[in-house]
């Protein structure tokens, strides 16, 4: 009976959202996905978006997993077609509104990968939040387009 | 009864926006392709003009000079790039892909890395072919990268490294298209899609075959 019951658990650990939200967290989490890179990149990214279903503003403040020796909030500034990229102290998520971390804009970024990520691999990632809340995520590798799974295999031969 | 014909039309409108919402919003407008926009570099007004380079590529040195016939699609990034890089490498491998195949191969996709210290040819030749296999990655010295950039109008600027001597690269983001006769036709601002850009490279092929 415990070994059914622990199955059963297990199955229902398996079945988790990705977005796994404290029950008292009006913060949620969704689309979460680590980038995958090509081989010999030390670096990555986590996007996603967060929800603030609170009627106070909320920011992100930290962003913490063990697959990188560091991890840092940053953004992207635009200036003229010239990518700025630069990291930022913390990403506003406003009361009732959403905070969305995607290209081009905010992102987790990952730096000095500890080793190569593999697709479909769920990487560890701890959220912390100005209300001293803080949320552990495990975010699936993907690849950078999702249209790109789509792609048809290149022409045998020819290259 | 006033009230209710009132709300009955009040939710006739709502549903009517809500359709009309659902057919035609587009929250992210298609940007039209735009015409070569100079960055930093270029003194005002001043078009690039690009122009051959030799640079150093997987099997060594490689030529713009040797993808006369080809319509030559340029990208100006590093691989240390989280974000900018892979997403716009991702979407010329996928207009790349949606080409026919006898268009495809009448194009030569290049990533010029500006970050010639931490990208040799090596590692370009282990980073490039993730996101298409005809991608080539080039590196050179710094000197040499410079020119070229500045011929097409591209620029960047290394940032200062951190105590662990990471350095990101700030750099223009565009897609540098070259007609088959090696003349810069002009660039796709960044972020371009698939579809504007293989709309491009059927613009140059078909000028091209009409000479």
């Amino acid at each position: 009976m415990p070994a059914q019951l622990s199955a059963l658990a297990l199955a229902a650990l398996l079945v988790l959202p990705v977005a796994v939200t404290a029950a008292d967290s009006n913060l949620v989490v969704s689309d979460a996905y680590v980038r995958l890179m090509p081989p010999g990149t030390t670096t990555s990214l986590a996007f996603m978006s967060i929800s603030n279903r609170s009627g106070s503003d909320r920011r992100l403040l930290q962003a913490a997993s063990p697959v990188a020796r560091t991890v840092e909030l940053h953004t992207h500034i635009d200036d003229h077609g010239v990518m700025r990229m630069r990291q930022v102290a913390a990403i506003d998520i406003p009361a009732g509104g959403r905070a969305e971390l995607r290209s081009g804009g905010y992102h987790v970024m990952l730096i000095g990968l500890r080793q190569p990520l593999q697709e479909g691999e769920r990487v560890p990632l701890t959220l912390r939040f100005d209300d001293g809340s803080t949320q552990k995520l495990e975010v699936p590798v993907r690849r950078p387009q999702p249209a790109l799974a789509a792609e048809p295999p290149a022409a045998p031969g020819k290259h | 009864m006033r009230t209710n014909r009132f709300l009955i039309a009040l939710i006739a409108l709502l549903a009517a926006a809500l359709l009309y919402l659902a057919a035609f919003w587009e929250p992210l407008p298609q940007r039209p392709v735009e015409k070569i926009v100079p960055h930093g570099q270029l003194p005002p007004g001043t078009a690039p003009a690009g122009g051959d380079f030799v640079l150093q590529g997987p099997q060594g040195r490689v030529a713009l000079a040797d993808y006369r016939g080809k319509v030559v699609l340029i990208y100006f990034g590093y691989t240390w790039c989280p974000d900018v890089c892979p997403t716009s490498l991702s979407l010329l491998a996928q207009a790349i892909a949606d080409l026919e195949p006898a268009e495809r191969e009448r194009v030569q996709a290049i990533f010029i890395s500006v970050d010639p210290e931490r990208d040799t040819p090596a590692r370009l030749k282990e980073y490039a072919p993730f996101f298409h296999p005809a991608l080539i990655g080039l590196s050179g010295s710094r000197e040499q990268i410079a020119a070229v950039a500045t011929a097409y109008g591209s620029s960047y600027q290394k940032q200062p490294a951190n105590a662990e001597g990471n350095y990101a690269v700030d750099h223009s983001s565009a897609t540098y298209v070259v007609d088959p006769q090696g003349r810069l036709a002009g660039s796709l601002p960044h972020a371009a899609s698939p579809a504007q850009i293989v709309a491009f490279v059927r613009q140059q092929l078909a000028a091209a075959n009409t000479r």
